[in-house]
């Protein structure tokens, strides 16, 4: 990984210089936008299929049990007797393992046929979040678990933990004491332990080289040892992970785009074409697994899980296309991370919390107002259907009636709202809008279709007749 | 009474006699049972007792995940009762509740209303209202200057917080809901078996299940305190679901998912106290999944173990 990142900046080199890539990097304004950017890419991607597959709720035990696997690795680096840090890959890979593991033991309780799935699910991952707590006060006391960062990230802060990487001047320094740029120093030997004055005269003294020592680079550019500073370039930690996950996943849409597309809509024709429906899930669930660990730095455990399920969720209240889908969810979640960044450092509240609460905006907005499956569209369109059936009704009413012998009781205006058992407003309304369109004729108290009206029942009577 | 049912409510007393004899047990192996731990230990019990009751009526209607939805749900309402009225225990109870039960109505509401299915509408409710918390607690936290330090108790409860009042709101609650339920016995035990028919026989359903949400909420919002957010799912169903191998009968598994739930909560507190300083909220989880575990393997006629040395005798024949 640190092969790759070093590739990466050589290759940004090539268009800018050291000092401005630091100073990009350095600003922990740009850092937080960038992962929050290389964020919901990966996880709007994953998310897409999720919601497809009604896996939702799987991303959600995924991200809990793999604290689980975070801890179980941290405490096999400590068996091991290497140092362990948060950000080994040892850790990727038991947090990884745990996620796939949760779904592997959700399978096999709910393959017994003895609990169903949604009871499954809910027992595995807490069982695994309590071991993981308990593993953690046992064995590891010590380390404080900083409850804030591993449920809520620190994506404000992801700029601080960099990685370093040398360009040129990068040798070490060695210094001896012949070399000229030793510094030599006098010591008083007997001092301390006589408990006299360096000035007394029975004060020993000795000559020792004061910047003894070998040095990196950027050590012996702090004190001054060298002329040419070392080029340096800062990458921050939590930078590489993402984009090598951001890109999986992307290669993995590209790759199977087709296998994926037809296994989410309908698995029972993928197999009998000859995919593998639960090889594809699988992989999926890897990716998800990799994807949720390495955003949990950065948004933290519960909260990822709203980047993989609401722009999804929102991009399929959109569209009816698969590639459209694609395109929607990372770009919503792309703008509700820019905003919320910007809304979190005004208010000065919780970063990722603020991202999602304007994902959440976003996801509201949509559901009101999108064209295709709005709520308010859909309210519009049974106020709309409502309105239609009663004009309906009423000419169906006038029309069965209009050359019998009651006509003239049936189709009074001041007595026809009784007929249909109506308000007399709203057969009131209704008449008038029917007499706009010309549909009927108000003389002398009596309704009467036009000729205009008749034809128009005479239409959807057939119309009906034909279902 | 069938001899199947004999033998299983023989087999209900014998293991809540067993689980009773656990306090003795532990008395004898050094755990004295001082006002904290009597605390403690009671309210994970009664805890215990109410997450049987509601759980076995949401893992039969398959509304399991719902409860974690629900627990998230309740942190805004946390803030938002804290911002109003400090630091009142019902004040934040009550601000708990109203937002978790918001919140299952905004998940029906999303299933009802769009063509997402009820797996994104939770997990977008869940996140959304978490978020909204946690946006609240920071905005909270910048303007007090100092840190509140109440997310963490949120996210994994704090049992050793316990004092009388909790325990005997727990004991009000137990009696409250398990009034709920014996009086509605016989609907609700339609609505989670054949819920079409309920409805075709004029039963109020919506009503129903909306009395069900409310005693859920009720129980998880109490539960908050000694579990945390994310483990009050997993004592939710997991009583019941243990619960459920052994028997057929509504009766039967909810009398024993009490019991199974009462023996995790105060089990959990006990071990704690036995183990020092091992979390309580965790510890009953455990001692719950294990009894999920013991459950699905030796259960008769269901369990893996007897479905294995069936399928023997059969090859042997």
């Amino acid at each position: 990984m640190q092969a790759f990142e070093r590739l990466l900046i050589e290759l940004l080199l090539r268009f800018t210089t050291a000092e401005r890539l630091n100073a990009f990097l350095g600003d922990p304004r740009n850092v937080a936008l960038l992962v929050g950017a290389l964020v919901a890419i990966s996880t709007a991607l994953c998310g897409v299929f999720l919601v497809l597959r009604k896996m939702a709720m799987t991303a959600d035990a995924i991200s809990h049990s793999a604290l689980f696997g975070i801890v179980v690795a941290f405490l096999a680096m400590l068996a091991l007797g290497q140092a362990p840090n948060l950000s080994a890959p040892l850790l990727l890979i038991g947090a990884a393992a745990a996620g796939v593991g949760t779904v592997v033991l959700t399978e096999l309780i709910e393959r017994s046929n003895l609990v169903k799935s949604d009871a499954a699910l809910g027992l595995v991952f807490p069982f695994l979040f309590a071991l993981a707590v308990i593993l953690v006060t046992r064995y590891i006391p010590n380390v404080h678990l900083d409850t804030d960062s591993v449920m809520l990230g620190e994506i404000g802060m992801a700029w601080a933990n960099a990685n370093s990487h040398c360009f040129a001047n990068c040798e070490s320094v060695t210094i001896t004491a012949e070399d000229p740029r030793a510094k030599m120093a006098r010591r008083c030997l007997n001092c301390a332990a006589e408990g006299i004055s360096p000035r007394s005269p029975g004060a020993v003294f000795e000559t020792y080289c004061a910047n003894c020592g070998t040095f990196s680079a950027a050590e012996a550019w702090q004190r001054r040892l060298i002329a040419q500073p070392p080029e340096l370039v800062f990458v921050p930690r939590a930078l590489m992970p993402l984009t090598i996950i951001a890109l999986l996943n992307l290669l993995f849409v590209l790759l199977f785009y087709k296998e994926l597309k037809l296994t989410s809509f309908d698995a029972t024709l993928a197999t009998v074409f000859g995919f593998k429906p639960a090889l594809l899930s699988y992989a999926l669930l890897i990716l998800v697994s990799l994807t949720a660990v390495a955003a949990f730095d950065a948004v933290g455990a519960i909260l990822v899980v709203a980047f993989f399920v609401m722009p999804a969720a929102a991009a399929y209240l959109l569209t009816d296309r698969l590639w459209q889908m694609l395109m929607i969810a990372p770009a919503l979640s792309l703008a509700a991370s820019l905003i919320g960044y910007e809304t979190a450092q005004s208010l000065d509240l919780s970063i990722s919390a603020a991202m999602v609460s304007v994902l959440f905006f976003f996801f509201v907005l949509i559901w009101l107002f999108s064209p295709r499956h709005g709520l308010l569209l859909a309210l519009f369109r049974r106020w709309q259907q409502r309105r239609l059936f009663a004009e309906q009704l009423l000419l169906g009413h006038l029309y069965n009636h209009q050359h019998t012998a009651q006509a003239d009781s049936e189709s009074a205006q001041s007595t026809l709202h009784e007929h249909l058992s109506w308000t007399s407003d709203k057969t009131a309304r209704c008449l008038a809008r029917l007499h706009a369109k010309r549909l009927v004729d108000i003389r002398a108290g009596q309704v009467r279709l036009t000729e205009h009206g008749v034809a128009l029942v005479r239409a959807f009577r057939s119309e009906l007749a034909l279902h | 009474m069938s001899p199947e049912d004999r033998r299983v409510w023989r087999f209900i007393s014998a293991a809540g006699l067993g689980m009773a004899l656990g306090v003795p047990l532990s008395m004898a192996l050094g755990v004295s049972y001082d006002y904290t731990l009597t605390n403690v230990a009671l309210g994970g019990t009664l805890l215990g007792i109410l997450c049987g009751m509601v759980g076995t009526f949401a893992v039969l209607r398959r509304q399991s995940l719902i409860g974690d939805t629900l627990s998230h749900a309740a942190l805004p309402g946390v803030v938002i009762a804290f911002l109003l009225f400090g630091r009142e225990p019902s004040a934040l109870l009550l601000g708990a509740a109203m937002t978790g039960g918001l919140g299952v109505l905004l998940v029906n509401w999303l299933v009802s209303t769009t063509r997402l299915k009820q797996d994104a509408a939770m997990g977008i409710v869940l996140t959304a209202f978490f978020a909204i918390g946690v946006a609240l607690l920071s905005y909270i936290q910048g303007r007090a200057g100092a840190s509140q330090a109440g997310l963490e108790r949120f996210i994994f409860g704090q049992a050793a917080a316990m004092v009388e009042r909790d325990v005997l709101m727990l004991g009000a609650a137990c009696a409250v809901v398990g009034t709920a339920l014996l009086a509605f016995w016989k609907e609700l035990k339609l609505l989670s078996f054949d819920p079409d028919f309920a409805r075709a026989n004029g039963l109020p359903t919506a009503r129903l299940s909306a009395l069900l949400s409310a005693l859920k909420v009720t129980v998880i919002v109490l539960g908050l305190q000694l579990a945390g957010v994310i483990l009050m799912v997993g004592l939710l169903i997991a009583p019941a679901v243990a619960a459920r191998q052994w028997t057929r009968r509504l009766e039967q598994m909810i009398v024993l998912a009490m019991l199974f739930g009462a023996f995790s909560g105060g089990s959990g507190a006990v071990l704690s106290a036995l183990e020092g300083g091992l979390p309580t909220g965790p510890l009953m989880i455990a001692v719950a999944f294990s009894l999920v575990m013991l459950a699905l393997a030796l259960a008769p006629e269901r369990g893996v173990l007897w479905q294995l040395w069936r399928r023997q005798l059969r090859r042997e024949v």
